[in-house]
């Protein structure tokens, strides 16, 4: 049994057809991962930068005293974020890349589709984090700004140094959904022929006609890839939450 | 009366149809430790962040050093970072250490060097007793400890006026002592100091002036002997008969 596992000869069952598919196919399967990979981190980090830079417009507040331009201008940049947000967030991400793909193309704008694929998860994700990212910011006591502010921080500093840092913080499961998400979600972006995983089980499994075993295949390394990264955020989460502990500066206990 | 530093003038403020402050004229001068009571609700500690600008007026102004604090971000922020404020709930900077909290705002609002800002952090840790602590982080620290790292770092800025919005009405009856004699040797250096309390032995003690509210309006002003030990107005006597009495 164990030999015939890895015998080149037809397979007889789909334990066989599984590891056959995975050993003549790995090539195609490894290419596979690292594209839906690939697609996944930086679509997500660069949806993340896009989810913090939206977060934070949408909590900007517009002060009645402004002059009539800023008033105006803040607004406007306020409505397109939320626009924006709405259009993402009430769609799904398949047929979002077949609009952008096929969108752009008849427009004359060539792209790979691994640059649409990224594309469409940055903006997806964009949408996504915008509103966890305004949900953190909300999640941090009024009170932190205005200990900065009543020291003379400007918001914007008081944002940079002092909200936005604890919102990350509260904000990291999220953000580890998301990217989670991401890396399965990709597999949607097959219709627009990008060869990531879905891709690669699709054409090995049709080569042969066993899709099941093929699936299986790119099932249990969706699996691993998910696990992996689980247990990873778990320790930045961890290590996050910093030390219970703290050392006494011995060297000022005696001169009070 | 040496120069005014602040003046408050007609200062109003409504949340929507409530009105909380009707018309407050009050001037501080230079060195002044003056505390302001008064029962809840009667508009001390919105007087105290509106002079903060955390809470905007509805009608009245605001001059520092005889000049209008206007509505510009750039002024309000340089205007802050002389008028310092003491929060009731401390508002300690969460993801940072106490050496940390007492830095950020000296770096990134004066601009001062490294050096400079730890120099400045240790010295106003040790008046506060909390130098052993800079490693520490506000979650780790008792209200009283917390409210001593918040007073070191507003003192860090180097501020000409003080707020304290009641620094103690949050911290159980062993801390408030802490807290309350390290204000009574603040008192002592000549720092323009605003003290919302209801502590009343505290405000006699070491206040040069005080200040009593009522619904919105001052209904007395004058030197501790002359307001706690011979009240002329009803609304003190009443209030200040129920502390006595207690």
């Amino acid at each position: 049994m164990v030999m015939s596992l890895f015998a080149s000869q037809e397979p007889t069952n789909s334990i066989e057809w599984t590891v056959f598919l995975a050993r003549k196919y790995s090539d195609m399967f490894l290419q596979g991962t690292y594209l839906t990979l690939y697609t996944a981190v930086i679509g997500t980090l660069v949806g993340f930068l896009l989810g913090y830079l939206i977060g934070m417009v949408q909590d900007l507040s517009i002060n009645p005293e402004d002059n009539i331009i800023k008033k105006t201008l803040t607004r406007a940049i306020k409505w397109i974020c939320s626009i924006y947000v709405e259009i993402f967030r009430d769609t799904p991400m398949i047929v979002q890349a077949m609009i952008i793909y096929y969108g752009l193309r008849q427009a004359n704008v060539e792209m790979t589709p691994v640059f649409a694929g990224i594309l469409v998860t940055v903006l997806n994700t964009g949408a996504y984090m915008a509103e966890t990212v305004r949900a953190g910011i909300g999640s941090i006591d009024i009170g932190q700004r205005e200990g900065a502010f009543a020291m003379g921080m400007s918001p914007v500093k008081t944002m940079l140094y002092v909200v936005l840092p604890q919102a990350f913080k509260n904000i990291i499961p999220e953000m580890a959904n998301t990217f989670l998400t991401n890396l399965k979600m990709t597999s949607v972006l097959n219709v627009i022929a990008v060869q990531e995983l879905f891709m690669a089980a699709k054409t090995a499994g049709g080569n042969y006609y066993k899709y099941f075993e093929s699936y299986l295949v790119i099932a249990i390394i969706y699996f691993v890839l998910c696990f992996v990264f689980n247990k990873l955020f778990g320790l930045l989460e961890a290590k996050m939450q910093g030390d219970e502990d703290y050392a006494l500066a011995v060297e000022y206990m005696d001169n009070q | 009366m040496g120069e005014a530093i602040l003046s408050i003038k007609d200062l109003g403020k409504s949340f929507g149809n409530h009105e909380v402050l009707r018309k407050i004229d009050i001037e501080v001068d230079k060195g002044e430790v003056i505390c302001i009571v008064g029962s809840s609700g009667s508009g001390k500690s919105t007087l105290l962040r509106c002079i903060n600008r955390l809470e905007k007026q509805t009608r009245g102004k605001i001059y520092f050093h005889n000049k209008e604090v206007k509505d510009i971000q750039k002024d309000i922020n340089d205007y802050r970072s002389k008028v310092g404020m003491v929060f009731q709930s401390f508002n300690l900077f969460n993801n940072m250490t106490v050496l940390e909290n007492c830095m950020l705002c000296t770096r990134k609002v004066l601009h001062i060097s490294k050096e400079e800002a730890f120099d400045r952090a240790i010295t106003h840790l040790k008046e506060v007793g909390m130098a052993p602590y800079i490693n520490a982080k506000p979650s780790m620290l008792s209200g009283g400890q917390k409210q001593r790292v918040a007073i070191a770092r507003a003192l860090c800025m180097n501020p000409e006026v003080l707020l304290f919005d009641e620094p103690t009405s949050a911290l159980d009856p062993e801390m408030v002592g802490e807290v309350l004699s390290v204000m009574k040797e603040l008192a002592t250096t000549g720092l323009t100091m605003i003290i919302v309390t209801h502590e009343m032995a505290f405000a006699r003690d070491v206040s040069t002036r005080t200040i009593f509210m009522d619904n919105g309006y001052v209904a007395e002003d004058a030197a501790p002997e002359e307001l706690f030990g011979n009240p002329k107005n009803a609304r003190t006597r009443e209030f200040l008969s129920r502390y006595l009495a207690g």
